[in-house]
């Protein structure tokens, strides 16, 4: 890069856009949803929802260039001698925002996975919940359940009776032996707009109006949380 | 594991306070800054004294470094949080606080407290405040069925607390309606 353009990098007022790290574009901080905003919101929701939420690729892409690009930036810059005090504010403070925001990033993968771990043996089997994985996930959910089915195998299975060797029975009186995400656990959920009238378990319907909070079962709002209309908090 | 146990359950408070983190607050910066690109939008520019508006990470970042004061919120003075108080105590339902005040309060309250007007008077009330709420979130306890349970008001710190045992409660009364109704 051209060492020049260092102010240019940090500075709105000159004109080299080496870098993009001064995107002037940038949206002024308003009240309305950022990228960055959208993943909190997206991770929170993954964080309290019993089952796997349709999975962000596109968002979570546009903030990982984000990151790059405000790291590159903050490597230009940090190598070079002529930098002053005030500079190194500003570069700490942009690398701090970096880390919070690779911190969130991590956690809603982390959250991901967990679930893909857990429920690995459900998704092989289910259609329904495939299509809100990412083909990445999909394959790391068929081989977590490969490699678990083959170590019961090796070491239990194999030396029992046919009969009790199966990984996917359904006794009656026992849950099931496939763990599934659990849809009516109650979740709290906040309206962010004001939503459709939904369902509830006693027959009754519900209203919810704009910043209205409410406990209720996952299911009878997982289509609001998945439409954006409310968010679990 | 991918997940540590301990967060699997819930959200841990330090979680929400990086949340919280992200709103906006005013500061008088000792500093100054062009306008600069955040992942979160461009803040700036900074020009002592002019007020500006920062994410509250950045404020305290600032603020620790003595690189600025922070302007407190209008509802976290001793004024507003009395009549709160008084409100909480006098009526039923939950008086009306910033989603997230709980969080903001303690962040500002440990940074920044010699920005704030009589920080020990303040915490107070904000405990005053969080038992006469805490005692009301346990009353809604009995209002808990199987199907639906409206919570006005309630901040984001107050959920967390109660959030295990209401779901558990919850999860437990929707067993034993299931079982009814396949008896009946």
């Amino acid at each position: 890069m051209d060492w020049d353009d260092e102010d240019a990098l940090l500075a709105t007022s000159s004109k080299g856009d080496a870098l993009d790290f001064l995107n002037l574009d940038a949206p002024a901080p308003t009240e309305t949803e950022t990228p960055l905003s959208e993943l909190i919101r997206h991770w929170m929701n993954e964080r309290h929802a019993p089952t796997i939420l349709a999975a962000q690729e596109q968002l979570l892409g546009l903030l990982l260039d984000h990151i790059r690009r405000q790291t590159d930036a903050v490597q230009a810059l940090r190598g070079h001698p002529s930098t002053s005090e005030e500079e190194h504010i500003r570069i700490m403070l942009v690398q701090t925002e970096v880390e919070r925001v690779k911190f969130i990033v991590r956690s809603y993968i982390r959250t991901r996975l967990y679930k893909i771990e857990k429920y690995a043996r459900f998704i092989t089997t289910d259609a329904e919940i495939q299509t809100r994985l990412t083909t990445a996930e999909k394959a790391y959910a068929s081989s977590q359940a490969q490699h678990t089915d083959r170590h019961l195998h090796y070491s239990v299975l194999q030396s029992l009776p046919p009969a009790q060797a199966h990984l996917d029975d359904q006794p009656i009186f026992v849950p099931p032996m496939v763990t599934q995400p659990n849809k009516s656990r109650a979740v709290f959920a906040y309206a962010l707009k004001e939503c459709p009238p939904v369902r509830l378990p006693d027959g009754t319907t519900l209203t919810l109006e704009k910043d209205q909070l409410t406990l209720v079962p996952f299911y009878v709002v997982e289509h609001l949380v998945e439409r954006g209309t409310a968010e679990l908090v | 594991m991918s997940l540590p146990q301990s967060l699997r359950t819930s959200v841990t408070p330090p979680e929400l306070e990086l949340i919280a983190c992200q709103q906006l607050v005013e500061i008088i910066p000792l500093i100054s800054m062009e306008k600069t690109a955040f992942i979160s939008g461009a803040y700036g520019p900074l020009r002592p004294p002019h007020k500006a508006q920062v994410p509250l990470w950045m404020a305290l970042n600032l603020k620790s470094k003595k690189k600025c004061h922070i302007v407190a919120p209008d509802w976290l003075s001793v004024e507003y949080l009395q009549d709160r108080l008084t409100e909480e105590i006098s009526k039923k339902d939950f008086s009306s606080l910033p989603f997230r005040f709980t969080e903001i309060a303690k962040v500002l309250l440990d940074v920044a407290s010699d920005d704030l007007q009589n920080p020990d008077r303040l915490r107070l009330l904000l405990k005053d405040i969080r038992e006469a709420r805490q005692a009301k979130s346990r009353e809604g306890l009995r209002q808990l069925d199987h199907s639906a349970l409206l919570l006005t008001r309630l901040c984001s710190m107050e959920i967390n607390e109660i959030r295990p045992f209401f779901i558990q409660s919850m999860g437990v009364l929707t067993q034993l309606t299931r079982q009814s109704t396949s008896e009946s």
